[in-house]
């Protein structure tokens, strides 16, 4: 059972996340650690997704 | 008509028929590293006279029709592939659009020194244009949208810097 008195090691600024501009790095970061295959297979089953959702037969 | 967006299957069928062309747009992007969304493929074809024989038969396997409203059942064809013109498709596997020239008038053989040649799997290696010059361009059309997605593409190429 977890001791409800440890404490939870601190998290990194969320302003770290963001670049000036308010564009989030770590969706950039994520991205780049992958292929250019997986990139396009992310942006497809992204793409995907949005249609499910929209309703559409995608 | 589309039934599954597949970019990959589209660019295959391109490949598969010697088609040269030049990803650019979204697709691009995303290949490089971008986080940004895109629901069509947008490709720079040569508009060379045996390339577009090429492609007219790409675009017939792909079923592609004209989607701007009125011209649904259009098919693409030679004249209007020769111009230097956007065509705005819809295909088997989602939207396709053909654009003759992009930015200041810039056609296929203007931009092939300007890409990158990435293998987007399936043993596919496509020339994409790079992202430099993907920024240049939406610098210049400065619609709302290409601002929007331009504070990304820049700080993909400075993030893409550090790991280099």
């Amino acid at each position: 059972m977890a001791d409800k008195t440890e404490s939870s090691p601190p998290l990194p600024a969320l302003s770290a996340a963001y670049s000036e501009d308010g564009v989030d790095l770590t969706l950039i970061r994520w991205m780049l650690s992958l292929s250019p295959a997986e990139r396009l297979e992310v942006l497809q089953n992204t793409v995907a997704s949005i249609l499910r959702l929209r309703g559409d037969q995608n | 008509m589309a039934t599954k967006t597949d970019f990959l299957a589209i660019l295959q069928t391109m490949a598969g028929r010697g088609v040269d062309y030049i990803v650019v747009g979204g697709v691009a992007a995303v290949l490089q590293g971008a986080p940004v969304a895109t629901f069509d493929l947008d490709l720079v074809h040569s508009r060379e006279p045996e390339n577009l024989n090429r492609l007219l038969a790409a675009l017939d396997f792909l079923e592609a029709r004209y989607r701007t409203p009125g011209a649904e059942t259009a098919r693409p064809t030679y004249s209007h592939l020769v111009s230097p013109g956007h065509q705005l498709l819809m295909t088997r596997w989602g939207p396709l659009d053909l654009l003759g020239t992009i930015g200041e008038a810039q056609g296929y053989s203007e931009l092939l020194d300007r890409t990158v040649t990435l293998d987007a799997g399936q043993d596919l290696s496509v020339q994409v244009l790079d992202l430099s010059t993907l920024i240049q361009l939406k610098e210049q059309l400065a619609h709302d949208k290409d601002r929007a997605v331009l504070a990304i593409l820049r700080r993909t190429l400075e993030e893409k810097g550090k790991g280099s």
